[in-house]
């Protein structure tokens, strides 16, 4: 609650789900009624999301707290509330979710009210699980994500649309199964050590406070952070669970690759951050090396792999992986720079790269079709376009003065004072990710306007006023991110420090040699 | 008989009343749908409430062979549940095929008092009586289409497997009172004690009783590898019973484990309990593995309701390991089952409603554009049977691992079944999942007309997806009731 007395988060959370009844209540022969519906459901939420950024008290700790009884036989409770880190990410959730609705406007013809209480819902899971205090409730968001995904890409999306949704859900759904055993085990672990009582045992807070007793310590701390490290991992995600990634991006619609590569992915690095370290920190520090090997081989890999790629979409998707390995690297070096980036990383990889695919669902809106091979001579035909796609690509690879760049430096900054050899390897394949983003834009916008565009005629469009807002709002965010990140590094660095805290700051027991 | 008998027994009597009213009914208006639905639901009311009534009494009649607890009530205000509910399901599709309704009410009214007969055993005998008095009504509803010739082999196969295992089941009764002298079940668990406690001496006729008991009741249940009645059976049969039979039998059936297991056999439960493990987890498994390769959406929740066999398998592993909450978990789970099982045969038995209609997945190609809300309800009740929240099966779900996970703090074997009933969870998902892609995902190959479906049939979907969403968000509803009925057995 807030002072002024407004059950704010309540309201970011379920104001879309109420969006979502309001538009299944609409004409459907009337699909623009249900796009402007969820249209303004989606500001609003975005607003009121707003309202609590401005609401914020920096050095509060989680503020906006509510918390209601809800199953007292397990000691559950509806229990929500947020620090800076979930602020940051309720945002960029609220701020995704109605720019990816209005890029939804003119691609989505077909059962339009379906898909925009799908993408209303959506919120209401991705907001969930950024705010819940509560393991079990943060387990029901979680999951929730996952059904309207699924519609997404299995009902408005390419081709070969269900064999990517059903990846999507197998992979996540192992995951995130497993997960809940470990989440039962660790609440019945804190029930058996209070006489029995459930109370609080699903209670972020109390279990964290428990944690710090050591009580998740040893064989079960290890086995317990496996399976939220697998469900996380899935998410991020982390090589080698990366395979559904590429094939759900292809597939999705444009606005659902936003989503999932905006806020989706986002939720794993948040898991990490947020659950796996400050309930399991010997554990954490015990599957850390595994795990920023894995981050290095994703750096790599995901480089390499879209260096190759011929499909534009597949090329941002591959870059992904590569991006988000700087994330899991940052979280794992446990320290304070390095934790600071990953963060900054994961908001600066949201706003660029769901640009970057909305600038490929811009341009296959025209020409229905990605090869890149196909392109070639946009800097002429759409010079809006190309200098919009060069503005993100710059972002992307990582140009100082826009947003990338800080937290790339940051995370490579933080890792090279505790593992200077994992920051010298990841330091290296920035080059590539220069390489594939520079060589993709060169073939794309420059020199001769290829035949296939020719051929388009008078198709091949420069960018809608509809389209250039979508993007104005996270080209002004990169920009403003790029020359002021202190305005997020100041709203996270109470969350920083309470995480490492929690975990503790020393160094990785294998990997500490190499200092 | 004395008073006090009768009164304890009322909603027994009741039912079978019931039953015979609706066929009175039927005499004086023949054919006359609305007068016979009216007697059922009526009556159905009436058991229900003398249910209640009865059960804040607790009482034993007949000498202590029958008892009613907080169990007795749980389970018989289900019974009435999946009965009433199949009874709304089931008018609309057997009127289209010129199949009775009066008749088929009454049967089904009979298999309840069954169902109810077992929940309140105190005696094996007893436990038999309603056992073949729950399983002989379900022959026929499986046989009910006579002209149908997979309706008549199905039901022969159930007829033949189901006899076969009640045979197996009163040998195994036999033996128990062979060795221990009595069939009432408090002094059959005393003998036991004794027995575990070393002060009786332990022979192999009791072991043999054990197998012939467990053996019995896995056929009833439908565990792996004793289930290979039921895809048949479950296929051949009209829809509305395949629901029925999906949900009633299968509860009923767990409730002869819960009394003759949990009340009769828990001193040995040591010596079972590894039996109950391995049937559960090749129960989930196979279950779950076959379900992935069938191209029949009834044929597929056969097999997925041997799945869900499983789980419950779990719950109960987890009670016979010492964990109360295992028991209330399967009682949790079983009401879940119930309300998002037969929501889903609803809908199979809806889309099914002109004759000639297949349940084929092919059936719901673009569900979803001809009739928008049995798609959706569809889409609910499947997730709800996949355990995605906030619907009853996930909670069900999260139950019984719970009770696993405490479980396996004295039984480490516990864990490992509660990492494998996740694992099926998931791939449960993908068969699950593939019917949602032909509902929604895929095109009709042909134009199908729109069939009308009776208020009926619109209530008892309310009715289930109501409990569905409610059982997942407010658990809490359910609760106290599986809690105390637990109290009442362990």
């Amino acid at each position: 609650m807030t002072a002024s007395g407004l059950p704010l988060i309540t309201i970011v959370t379920f104001l879309p789900l109420v969006g979502a009844i309001a538009v299944a209540l609409t004409n459907s022969g009337k699909p623009d009624q249900a796009r402007y519906v969820a249209l303004g459901f989606a500001l609003v939420t975005w607003a009121v999301s707003l309202l609590m950024l401005g609401g914020f008290v920096t050095a509060g700790g989680t503020q906006f707290r509510e918390t209601y009884q809800w199953i007292p036989a397990f000691g559950i409770n509806y229990s929500v509330g947020a620090d800076g880190l979930s602020l940051v990410l309720v945002v960029l959730t609220t701020t995704l979710s109605w720019i990816s609705i209005l890029a939804s406007f003119s691609p989505i013809q077909n059962r339009v009210k379906e898909y925009m209480v799908s993408f209303l819902i959506l919120e209401v899971g991705m907001t969930g699980v950024f705010v819940a205090q509560d393991l079990f409730l943060f387990y029901i968001f979680w999951e929730v994500v996952l059904v309207p995904m699924y519609l997404i890409i299995g009902v408005w999306g390419g081709r070969n649309r269900i064999y990517a949704t059903i990846k999507f859900v197998l992979y996540t759904l192992v995951g995130s199964l497993l997960m809940l055993v470990a989440i039962l085990a660790t609440a019945f672990i804190y029930q058996s050590g209070h006489n029995g009582s459930w109370q609080d045992a699903f209670d972020l807070g109390s279990l964290i406070a428990w944690a710090q007793q050591g009580h998740f310590n040893g064989s079960f701390g290890i086995l317990a952070f496996g399976a939220f490290a697998l469900a996380f991992a899935i998410k991020v995600p982390m090589f080698p669970f990366h395979t559904w990634l590429p094939d759900a991006h292809v597939e999705a619609p444009t606005a659902g690759s936003v989503i999932l590569a905006g806020v989706l992915l986002k939720l794993g690095g948040y898991g990490f951050i947020r659950f796996a370290l400050p309930l399991f920190p010997e554990a954490a520090h015990w599957w850390a090396p595994l795990i920023i090997v894995l981050s290095l081989i994703g750096i790599i890999y995901g480089a390499i792999v879209a260096l190759v790629q011929p499909d534009l979409k597949k090329l941002v998707a591959y870059s992904s992986v590569s991006h988000m390995g700087f994330v899991t690297l940052g979280i794992f070096a446990f320290q304070q720079q390095a934790l600071q980036g990953a963060i900054l990383q994961m908001v600066n990889h949201g706003l660029i790269t769901g640009a970057l695919f909305l600038l490929v669902g811009v341009i296959y809106e025209r020409t229905h079709d990605r090869t890149i091979a196909k392109m070639g001579g946009l800097g002429s035909a759409t010079p809006v376009y190309a200098a919009a796609l060069g503005f993100f690509v710059f972002a992307s690879v990582g140009l100082p003065g826009l947003s990338g760049f800080v937290g790339e430096f940051l995370t490579l900054l933080g890792t090279f004072a505790a593992i200077p050899a994992a920051a010298v390897v990841a330091a290296f394949v920035m080059i590539f990710a220069a390489g594939y983003l520079l060589w993709m834009f060169q073939r794309v916008a420059f020199g001769e306007l290829s035949e296939f565009l020719r051929g388009l005629g008078d198709h091949l469009t420069d960018m809608k006023p509809v389209e250039a807002m979508t993007l104005v709002p996270l080209g002004a965010l990169v920009v403003v991110l790029g020359l002021f990140p202190g305005l997020i590094l100041g709203l996270i660095s109470g969350s920083v420090n309470a995480t490492l805290a929690a975990v503790g700051q020393a160094a990785p027991i294998a990997l500490g040699l190499w200092r | 008989m004395t008073f006090s008998d009768t009164s304890a027994m009322a909603p027994f009597i009741a039912a079978v009343l019931v039953s015979a009213a609706v066929i009175l009914v039927d005499l004086v208006w023949p054919g006359r749908k609305t007068a016979a639905l009216t007697a059922t639901f009526a009556g159905l009311a009436i058991v229900a409430a003398l249910t209640v009534a009865v059960g804040q009494s607790g009482t034993t009649a007949f000498g202590g062979s029958y008892r009613v607890d907080a169990l007795t009530t749980f389970l018989g205000l289900l019974f009435v549940a999946i009965a009433a509910l199949t009874a709304a399901f089931a008018p609309d599709y057997l009127g289209e095929r010129g199949l009775p309704v009066a008749e088929f009410n009454a049967v089904l009214v009979f298999a309840m008092a069954g169902a109810m007969l077992i929940a309140g055993a105190a005696d094996l005998i007893v436990l038999f009586l309603g056992l073949e008095l729950m399983v002989l009504p379900g022959y026929l509803l499986a046989g009910y289409h006579k002209t149908d010739g997979f309706s008549t082999e199905g039901a022969i196969k159930y007829f033949l497997l189901g006899s076969f295992s009640s045979a197996i089941f009163l040998f195994g009764i036999a033996f128990m009172f062979g060795m221990t002298g009595t069939t009432r079940i408090d002094a059959v668990a005393a003998n036991l004690s004794a027995v575990v406690a070393g002060t009786a001496p332990f022979s192999p006729g009791l072991g043999l009783g054990l197998a012939f008991l467990m053996t019995g009741v896995a056929f009833k249940i439908a565990a792996v590898p004793f289930h290979y009645w039921t895809p048949d059976a479950y296929q051949g049969s009209p829809t509305p019973v395949t629901g029925y039979l999906s949900v009633g039998p299968k509860v009923g059936a767990f409730a002869v484990i819960i009394r003759l297991f949990a009340g009769a056999l828990l001193p040995m439960a040591a010596q079972w309990n590894i039996a109950v493990m391995v049937l559960a987890a090749l129960t989930m498994t196979l279950g779950n593995l076959v379900a992935l390769t069938q191209d029949n959406v009834k044929r597929t929740l056969a097999y997925s309701s041997i799945a869900h066999t499983g789980y419950m398998l779990v719950g109960f592993a987890a009670f016979a390991a010492g964990q109360i909450q295992g028991l209330e978990g399967l009682l949790y789970y079983g009401a879940a089952y119930a309300f998002m099982n037969l929501g889903a045969f609803a809908v199979i038995g809806a889309i099914q409603r002109k004759t000639g209609v297949t349940s084929n997945l092919s059936t719901f190609a673009g569900l979803v554009r001809r009739e928008p809300a049995l798609a959706w309800l569809m889409f609910l009740f499947l997730l709800s049977l996949t355990g995605i929240p906030p619907t009853a099966g996930f909670f069900g779900k999260f139950y019984i691992i719970t009770a696993a996970i405490q479980a396996g703090h004295t039984n480490a074997w516990l864990n490992v079944l509660a990492v494998l009933a996740v694992l099926n969870a998931a791939a449960a998902a993908f068969y699950y999942l593939r019917i949602v892609v032909y509902m929604f995902m895929r095109d009709p190959d042909a134009e199908t007309s729109v069939a009308t479906h009776g208020r009926l049939v619109w209530t008892g979907l309310a009715v289930t997806t109501v409990m569905t969403i409610v059982l997942g968000l407010f658990p809490g509803v359910l609760l106290d009731a599986v809690a105390t009925a637990a109290k009442a057995i362990g």
